[in-house]
């Protein structure tokens, strides 16, 4: 089957803070995800997609249902007898490994919970009378990047099961005869239009960064994303191999930058000023402090430094603060919001 | 069954930065479990979740019977299991579990049911044990409890409560001990618990971020080293976890010598009459606390200290008054945690902590300033046409349509309904056939039990017959539709009806918010109605046009309540399962007519149209002040319309309250 050419990532006009964003999150995945707000057309998906061209790769296990690295990392498989990579492979054989890129597993509006957390396997049951659990879209994206578009209108219930996986780092299963537990630790990316409604306070919290996505309003700029979109319909493959110098360019930033992450230091004045700064904006507890850190690192990193500098803490505040900043339901996100965290930053 | 772990390092216990209060009560349940559990509520990121695990790890190992489901304790034969009994025991030594139960669980999963392999394969009935029996003599963890649904939460009460699981289903008729540490956390941002629920948490606890720059760069530093070397950090607080784990140790053998001295009951009634604590497992909880905190402290005696700083974990979810952001009780607050000069010798560091007192004062000084914008006087009642300010927002009562057996589409979270969409939360099984929603696990659990008598020739094990299937049962919340009918006539303009009215219309909105409902509006003013909002989820749509809505001109209220119809016509038309709920707020004093007849008439016999249909709900909130002269025309409104009547003060949550006691 062949597979039909993404737009690539690199071609991407504008839309920088969505790019990096994302970028950041596949530099430290612990960064937990972004939320990708913005009205209709303007890149929201096409980034997400475009993405598989710079993804790292990870070693898993082959046919392992939850993308573990090797057998004793996480218990999982001793709950997991049954599936083929134990048939294959008896106890004493080490299991064959296989490197692939990070996966992007895209949860469907209309998902099922138990497509999403897994479930009885009908089929075993009813042959074997035994009990199996099926791994669901949890499963699939362990280590990877779930994807969820619109995830505004995505089911009270559903969204209730993905704050708790998200939040544990992992998928617990008590339903259906079935009791199971698995790690899902993923980078959680959804896109949503506010028009169509808000999210929960409580699930935006999740979102280790927000972006808010806007039209480009300069006329060159715009006839650009015409012409490169014509392009790219005109002759998909040449449009992707004409990008393939930058896109590698990207790739080899990133897996730089993934080496350095854990090497860039920040000051114990740098964490006074983030914790200020969350402090002066009236933040929800202290998991912004703790991703502004981390997303402040991730920039440092990418931009090939050792130290994280204020400027770094600015740039990650704005991706990380904007969603969580303590107030009424129906205020609006602003973009004056962005300007009080700079100002919280620099004046402090 | 080990839970996965993917880092066999949890967060010290030791390590986490203040939270003085949440730390303070697991401990006291780690010593006492006759305490009862504790409810943590607090904002997003306090080290909520973190704590509880932590917990675990810190508390001393036990002793369990290797394979035991129920994690029966060797050295106590009185409550041994059947297994245990019949199979003989080896003894096996493991941290305590924390057992976390999964929002999603369904009810058989959490009690237990037949085991359906066994009944396949050999033809017996077997219990497989559920969540509970894992819990058994460890903690039981739900997060977002109050998101879990109430069906759940009954049974796990109870169960906590009698200590015991019984199991009568599925032909399956079994008990086994279940004695675990209940602790929920929730964020009360998503919607409260129900107070009957509420009350069987012995303590409750708040938590709030630290507003100490210096305090959050520690907690920021902690993290993080953890995050980047999570051995060596474990290893650093190894030594006051020992500490703290020795004290526990101690605190548990030293707790059933711990004297309370009679007079002290006395103390505790008299706090819980303060209080005005509903019930008396208040008293019982407060006596428990007090012990262990005697012991934990190294005391050999109860004292009236104690049963204040009891008080203050084990009374504030259980006032009478509504549980307010930061409301605690101020008078015993102070003595959750003890002066600095009262750290015995060898106390960890950091443990305890100043409680944040100074957040309530804050938080009280914004609530007067949110207040200021009543007290002004609204400009220039004369004025044709004006935008108002919005008084404050208050937290709304509960107003929802009654449930019922008819099933419908949909999510939200206002009105609980049976959906026969094949989505929404699978909570149990009926044998009778109304969809084809198969409950496959109950499905083969009925077929098991037969199989030895039937027998299959399609190469599967298990041979089903009709009377077997079984269908899922799920229930979901729906948001209802809610329609405001506002009247911006100059009336509204006088004596500051308009600002009272955008606030109530503004906490409405907030509490449509959190339940995810629909809204429209519908204004009215000067000749004419218009529709200012279609039917639409966005309620920041709908709070933006209330904050912009133009006030002045004459009343003409029968158009309003007729423009009103028409919107309530079409979405019943789209969805006739929908149950709408009609909000009018206005003065009643109409003067405008849409023919030639009384305008008040005229807007009374709209109204009857509307109370024809019974699927609307109807409520009047009337926009006149108070006290002096009263037209009283939405009392007559209300009344043609079947509508329940409030005025604007009526609407709080915490008035309601009040009304609904002084009448018992």
């Amino acid at each position: 089957m062949a597979i039909l050419p993404v737009y690539p990532f690199a071609a991407i006009v504008g839309q920088d803070k969505v790019k990096l964003a994302l970028i950041l999150n596949i530099i430290d995945p612990t960064i937990g995800g972004v939320l990708i707000r913005g009205e209709k057309g303007t890149a929201k998906t096409t980034a997400v997609r475009g993405l598989a061209d710079i993804l790292p790769v990870i070693e898993v296990v082959e046919s392992c249902p939850f993308q573990l690295p090797n057998r004793d990392n996480g218990s999982v498989c001793g709950n997991c007898t049954g599936h083929p990579c134990f048939d294959h492979n008896p106890h004493d054989k080490p299991p064959t490994k296989k490197e692939r890129k990070i996966s992007v597993v895209e949860l469907p509006l209309g998902a099922t919970e138990d497509r999403l957390v897994g479930a009885l396997n009908l089929e075993h049951a009813l042959k074997t009378g035994e009990k199996k659990f099926e791994p669901g879209v949890l499963a699939q994206a362990h280590r990877g990047i779930l994807y969820v578009d619109e995830v505004n209108l995505l089911d009270d219930h559903l969204v209730d099961v993905l704050l708790d996986s998200a939040a544990m780092g992992m998928n617990t299963v008590e339903r259906e005869g079935v009791s199971f537990v698995h790690p899902a630790r993923f980078t959680l990316v959804g896109t949503m239009n506010p028009e169509e409604g808000e999210l929960r306070p409580q699930l935006l919290d999740r979102f280790g960064l927000c972006v808010n996505i806007e039209g480009i309003r300069d006329p060159h700029s715009r006839v650009e994303i015409m012409a490169r979109r014509l392009r790219f319909d005109e002759n998909p493959a040449q449009f992707v191999e004409d990008c393939y110098a930058e896109s590698a360019e990207i790739a080899t930033r990133i897996r730089l930058a993934q080496t350095q992450c854990a090497k860039v230091t920040a000051e114990n004045s740098i964490l006074e000023l983030i914790a200020s700064a969350c402090l002066k904006l009236g933040v929800d507890g202290h998991r912004a402090d703790i991703m502004t850190l981390k997303t402040s690192r991730a920039i440092a990193a990418y931009e090939g430094r050792t130290e994280v500098t204020p400027q770094d803490v600015a740039a990650a505040a704005e991706l990380a603060l904007p969603h969580r900043v303590r107030r009424a339901p129906f205020d609006s996100m602003a973009t004056e919001l962005v300007a009080e965290i700079r100002r919280a930053l620099l004046d402090g | 069954m080990p839970q996965s772990r993917h880092s066999p390092h949890l967060y010290p216990f030791s390590a986490i930065v203040g939270q003085g209060s949440m730390k303070l009560a697991l401990i006291l349940n780690a010593i006492n479990p006759s305490v009862g559990g504790v409810l943590i509520r607090g904002e997003k990121g306090t080290a909520k979740s973190t704590a509880v695990r932590a917990l675990a790890s810190l508390l001393p190992e036990i002793e369990v019977a290797a394979d035991c489901p129920y994690s029966c304790n060797p050295n106590d034969t009185a409550t041994l299991c059947d297994l245990c009994r019949s199979n003989g025991i080896v003894t096996q030594t493991r941290r305590v579990r924390v057992t976390e139960l999964p929002l999603n669980a369904t009810e058989e999963m959490v009690v237990g049911g037949l085991d359906f392999s066994a009944s396949i394969t050999d033809g017996i009935r077997i219990f497989q044990p559920g969540l509970m029996a894992r819990a058994n003599r460890g903690i039981l963890y739900i997060d977002e409890v109050n998101l879990l649904s109430d069906h759940l939460v009954d049974i796990i009460l109870d169960a906590s409560a009698s200590r015991e699981n019984v199991v009568q289903r599925e032909g399956i008729s079994h008990r086994h001990p279940a004695r675990f540490v209940l602790v929920g956390s929730m964020n009360p941002e998503e919607g409260e618990l129900r107070p009957q629920l509420r009350d069987r948490f012995g303590l409750c606890v708040e938590v709030h971020g630290e507003h100490d720059v210096a305090l959050r760069v520690e907690v920021l530093r902690r993290r993080d080293s953890f995050d980047r070397a999570p051995e060596a950090f474990c290893r650093q607080f190894a030594r006051n976890d020992g500490i703290l784990r020795q004290r526990i140790c101690d605190a548990r053998s030293a707790l059933s010598s711990i004297e309370f001295p009679e007079h002290l009951f006395g103390v505790i009634a008299e706090v819980c009459v303060t209080h005005r604590a509903a019930g008396h497992r208040a008293d019982v909880v407060i006596a428990h606390t007090a012990k262990a905190l005697a012991a934990f402290e190294g005391r050999t005696e109860v004292a009236a200290e104690d049963l204040h700083r009891a008080a203050a974990l084990a009374l504030p979810h259980r006032a009478r008054e509504p549980l307010a952001r930061n409301e605690a009780l101020p008078e015993t607050l102070a003595y959750i945690n003890p002066p600095p000069a009262a750290k015995p010798a060898g106390y960890p560091d950091d443990y305890p902590e100043e409680d944040p007192t100074h957040v309530s004062v804050s938080d009280s000084a914004l609530a007067e300033k949110g207040l200021e914008p009543t007290q002004r006087p609204s400009r220039n009642p004369d004025c044709p046409e004006a935008i108002f300010e919005t008084a404050p927002e208050f937290k709304v009562r509960e107003i929802g349509q009654r449930r019922d057996k008819v099933f419908r589409q949909g999510s939200g979270r206002r009105s609980k309904t049976r959906t026969r969409q094949k989505k929404g939360r699978y909570v149990r099984s009926i044998a009778r056939r109304l969809t084809d929603d198969v409950a496959l696990d109950a499905t083969i659990r009925a077929a098991a039990p037969h199989q030895l008598s039937r027998k299959t020739d399609n190469g599967l094990v298990v041979a089903i017959q009709s009377e077997d299937i079984r269908e899922k049962v799920r229930e979901t919340r729906i948001g209802n539709f809610l329609l405001f009918i506002v009247d911006a006539s100059g009336s509204m303009g006088a004596k500051g009806r308009m600002v009272a009215s955008k606030g109530a219309i503004l906490s409405l909105l907030k509490d449509a918010y959190q339940k995810r409902d629909r809204v429209a509006m519908v204004s009215f003013r000067k000749q004419e109605a218009v529709v200012n909002l279609p039917p639409t989820s966005s309620i920041y749509l709908a709070g933006q046009l209330l904050k912009e809505l133009p006030v002045g001109g004459k009343t003409p209220l029968a158009a309003g309540l007729r423009k009103g119809q028409s919107v309530l016509r079409n979405v019943l038309h789209k969805d006739p399962a929908c149950r709408p709920i009609l909000i009018v707020i206005t003065d009643g004093r109409a003067n405008e007519s849409i023919g030639s007849g009384d305008p008040f008439w005229e807007a009374l016999s709209a109204a009857k149209g509307i109370a024809a249909d019974k699927r609307i709900k109807s409520i009047v909130v009337d926009a006149e002040e108070q006290g002096g002269f009263q037209y009283r025309f939405s009392v007559r409104l209300a009344k043609v319309l079947r509508a329940e009547y409030f005025q604007i003060k009526d609407l709080r949550a915490d008035i309601l309250l009040e009304i609904v006691r002084s009448g018992v």
